[in-house]
């Protein structure tokens, strides 16, 4: 998925005012396990997903999941 | 899933059953395959095909007896196809000389035939092919034998020369001017390993099997006018070419008889008629064959017989370009596979199980029980994907909850006494329903979760009407109301265990209310309890109707046509489709009938959950049902209006006529949204409650905010297309106002929050004005994010 993820956004954390950082952040589905960089907050560690992420990619690996 | 049963079943599809002319010819020339050619212009592509079946194809194609002209179908509308002229004009304008022979090492064996006629040629050809060491014996001093009959009768001396020339050129030995006899027949035997006899006469006669070729002595194989003197040219030809497969299994040491059921003219398990087939005469020759466009024109009236009546009923088979047969191998394939992807996943959840296959093939076969059966696996096994049902499932359980879920017996007399004065009792059949109230609940009206979801404000009314008519000729029985889902959900889901727990709690309901006649409203619940609730006695409300009476409304003057879409849940409830059209011709309308009805009809798209699983196959479903309707369509089934109505068709319920509520024809009509659809459940529950039974809920179930949500018509569509429902977003705004838990963005001041509810993780983004929170976007993903 990492090639769909941005590496910098507008958004920041409203509750720590925190600009997002990339990070490792594990992600699972079915019997799927993954590691993927996503942006987060680096205080209170809530993931940003975006529209195009969830609906594009995403999506995509949890039909492949689906199917395994 | 027994998956062998189900090949079985596969073979018994007849998609890939040659037609009649293929199956008449000895050498089953491909002869769709060859019209197409010819259709096309392309005469080389046509020879090449003739090629590949006919021996000595340029000789045998001018002078073939033509088995295949006398059993063409098309020989009922205008005469059959005139193939043999076909072949003619191909071999004019399509004949190209073969390249030069690779001269290959001739070494599985040594191969005499004796008589150098027609079918020893052939026998010398195909073996010479499979790569044995020929040697032809002739007793006169040419090859060809009763093919020189024809010579000023269909052929020239000259081509025959050319191609029996060939023979030679190929590497095969022939010795002319030799008789061998009978008594010289054993040297033979000591010097090759098998012979072909076929001569015209011989001494001995030998017993011949009539399907390999071979004779009492395993090593010598008789064909041609010695085996059959009545044979045709080409039956002949096929000899020849039959006994030289049967030569090298024999010295190959194969079986003589495995998977040679259908060598020769068999008989086909295709019957094609021409009932709707507009009558073609043949086209006349202008000369002494056809010239290209005279033959283009004449294959174009080959009817390519093929047995396609399920796929040009069903749009699904057609999406997925798939037969019956190959459906069958698919799911096995899918159902066998350990590691790897299941490709055959979307296109099984993607049959609507709506039994048309089986109503059209005329061998029986049907996918809806195999689809249901590979869906019921698939669960047991854990490889359903779990988004296909996922919504619709909970959506299920949403009905099955106390938020829509009720059962009451008719309101009592006693209950009912501040109805009973003279104006009330005088003029309200219900109110007289009521009065003759007698606590044994003989009816229990069970209008499903679909039609209170979307046609919400009919249920009331037909409730009391219900009460009136029944009670006035059946004043033992009262009318009680049961709301809830059959379960149609979770079997097409494959979910058994969810549908054996809902058999069971309607089954106890029936006992505890006295084992009441269930009334039914929606086609779907018919089909589920003549399935898996045998025992409970159902009435469809239409029957109802039709026998007791239609509620009082005012008939509109100028009725128009309609066309009826019945419901495929139906699909063999004859009484359904009848108590249908009478009421709609009571009401004033006309009838017009669709291609596909009653028994025949096709699915709107919803059934089989596909507009969940897939919703453009579902569309595809609307789609083509739309396209057979002209006039406005009139449905007896929610779904069925919701589906039409999303692909742009008027469409009216048959409660929307019964109640003269059919919208201004000028305003385009609207279907409630998912999230509507359970707000419509939770309202009539609570309507029904107060205005009925009189009872008042204790406390809301609802949660209650103090924001307002702000949604656009292009956002709802969003959120529809995504299966979002508003209580969704709500609770996505509520936390992330509650807990602070969301991004913010400086440059459009949008907020951007998420909350995983259940398996699902929702977000939304919104704009927020003090307490007005305008919805931007919203989305969703089932992958778990592990935060921290």
């Amino acid at each position: 998925m990492n090639d769909q993820i941005d590496k910098t956004t507008e958004w920041v954390c409203d509750k720590c005012r925190q600009a997002l950082v990339p990070q490792k952040v594990k992600v699972r589905y079915l019997d799927g396990n993954f590691e993927v960089d996503l942006l987060k907050c680096p205080t209170c560690h809530m993931v940003f997903i975006s529209d195009e992420l969830a609906m594009g990619k995403m999506l995509e690996v949890e039909k492949g999941l689906e199917d395994k | 899933m027994d998956l062998d049963q189900l090949l079985e079943i596969s073979n018994q599809c007849i998609h890939s059953e040659p037609p009649v002319c293929v199956a008449s010819c000895p050498v089953h020339m491909d002869v769709i395959a060859f019209v197409s050619e010819v259709e096309k212009g392309n005469f080389s592509g046509a020879y090449k095909i003739m090629e590949s079946k006919i021996p000595l194809s340029r000789l045998i194609g001018k002078i073939c007896e033509r088995p295949c002209e006398k059993t063409c179908v098309r020989s009922h509308a205008g005469g059959s196809i005139r193939i043999g002229e076909l072949e003619k004009s191909v071999i004019t304008f399509g004949y190209s000389a073969p390249k030069k022979p690779l001269l290959l090492p001739k070494n599985k064996g040594n191969i005499a035939i004796i008589g150098g006629g027609l079918s020893g040629c052939v026998a010398a050809i195909e073996l010479d092919k499979k790569g044995y060491k020929v040697t032809i014996f002739e007793k006169s001093n040419r090859l060809g034998g009763r093919l020189w009959e024809y010579v000023s009768n269909g052929l020239e001396a000259c081509d025959i020369e050319e191609e029996l020339g060939m023979i030679e050129q190929k590497g095969i030995e022939v010795h002319y001017g030799i008789e061998v006899l009978e008594k010289t027949l054993p040297a033979y035997f000591e010097r090759y390993d098998a012979i072909y006899l076929g001569t015209r006469t011989w001494s001995k006669s030998y017993v011949v099997d009539p399907h390999s070729f071979q004779s009492e002595n395993p090593a010598l194989f008789i064909g041609g006018y010695l085996q059959n003197p009545n044979a045709m040219t080409i039956e002949s030809a096929s000899s020849g070419k039959r006994a030289a497969v049967s030569i090298d299994r024999y010295i190959t040491k194969a079986s003589m008889t495995a998977s040679r059921e259908r060598e020769g003219v068999f008989e086909t398990k295709l019957h094609c008629t021409t009932d709707r087939v507009a009558s073609v005469e043949s086209v006349p020759l202008s000369a002494s064959t056809y010239r290209e466009d005279e033959a283009a024109a004449e294959a174009s009236r080959c009817l390519k017989c093929q047995c396609d009546a399920c796929i040009k009923a069903c749009v699904h088979m057609q999406r997925f370009n798939i037969t019956p047969d190959r459906y069958i191998r698919s799911i096995c394939h899918n159902e066998r596979i350990v590691l790897g992807n299941r490709t055959a996943n979307t296109m099984i959840n993607s049959c609507t199980e709506c039994g048309l296959c089986k109503a059209v093939c005329p061998v029986g076969i049907g996918m809806a029980d195999i689809i249901h059966a590979t869906r019921e696996s698939m669960v047991k096994r854990n490889k359903m994907p779990l988004s296909a049902h996922d919504f619709a499932l909970k959506d299920m359980a949403f009905s099955q909850s106390d938020y829509f879920s009720l059962v009451r017996k008719q309101p009592s007399k006693e209950a009912s006494k501040d109805l009973f004065y003279y104006p009330m009792i005088a003029f309200s059949a219900y109110a007289r329903g009521l009065y003759k109230g007698s606590g044994k609940t003989g009816y229990l009206f069970y209008p499903g979760c679909q039609l209170s979801s979307t046609h919400t404000d009919y249920i009331g009314s037909i409730y009391k009407h219900l009460v009136g008519v029944i009670k006035e000729k059946d004043a033992m029985n009262d009318v009680g109301l049961f709301l809830g889902c059959c379960g149609a959900p979770a079997d097409w889901a494959g979910r058994g265990d969810l549908m054996h727990d809902n058999v069971e709690k309607i089954r106890q309901t029936w006992e505890e209310e006295g084992r009441p006649t269930f009334i039914l409203a929606c086609s779907s619940c018919a089909s589920t309890f003549a399935k898996y609730l045998p025992m409970i006695q159902t009435v469809s409300l239409w029957e109802i109707f039709d026998t007791y009476g239609l509620p009082e409304v005012d008939i509109k003057k100028g009725k128009r046509e309609l066309c009826i879409h019945d419901a495929c849940a139906t699909r063999h409830d004859g009484k359904i489709h009848e108590s249908i059209r009478n009421i709609v011709k009571t009401l004033g309308y006309s009838v017009q009938e669709l291609e596909y009805s009653k028994e025949k009809t096709k699915c709107c798209g919803y059934g089989g959950l596909v507009a969940c699983a897939n919703p453009e196959q579902a569309e595809d479903f609307a789609a083509d049902r739309i396209r057979e309707s002209d006039p406005d369509v009139l449905v007896y089934c929610a779904m069925c209006k919701d589906m039409l109505v999303k692909g742009n068709k008027r469409a009216y319920h048959i409660l929307d006529v019964i109640y003269a509520n059919e919208t201004d024809q000028s305003s385009p009509q609207k279907m409630p949204t998912l999230s509507d659809r359970q707000n419509n459940r939770k309202r009539l529950k609570r309507q029904l409650l107060k205005e009925i039974w009189n009872e008042e809920e204790e406390g809301s179930m609802d949660p209650t905010y103090d924001f307002t949500l702000h949604i656009s018509d292009e956002i709802t569509a969003l959120m529809e297309k995504r299966f979002i429902l508003l209580g969704d977003v709500e609770k996505v705004v509520a936390n992330s106002l509650s807990r602070q838990e969301r991004f913010f963005n400086p440059k459009s001041s949008d907020y951007l929050a998420r909350l995983r509810i259940q398996n699902v993780t929702y977000w939304v983004r919104y704009e927020e004005a003090g307490r007005d929170i305008t919805v931007k976007d919203a989305y969703m993903h089932r992958m778990e994010v592990v935060e921290g």
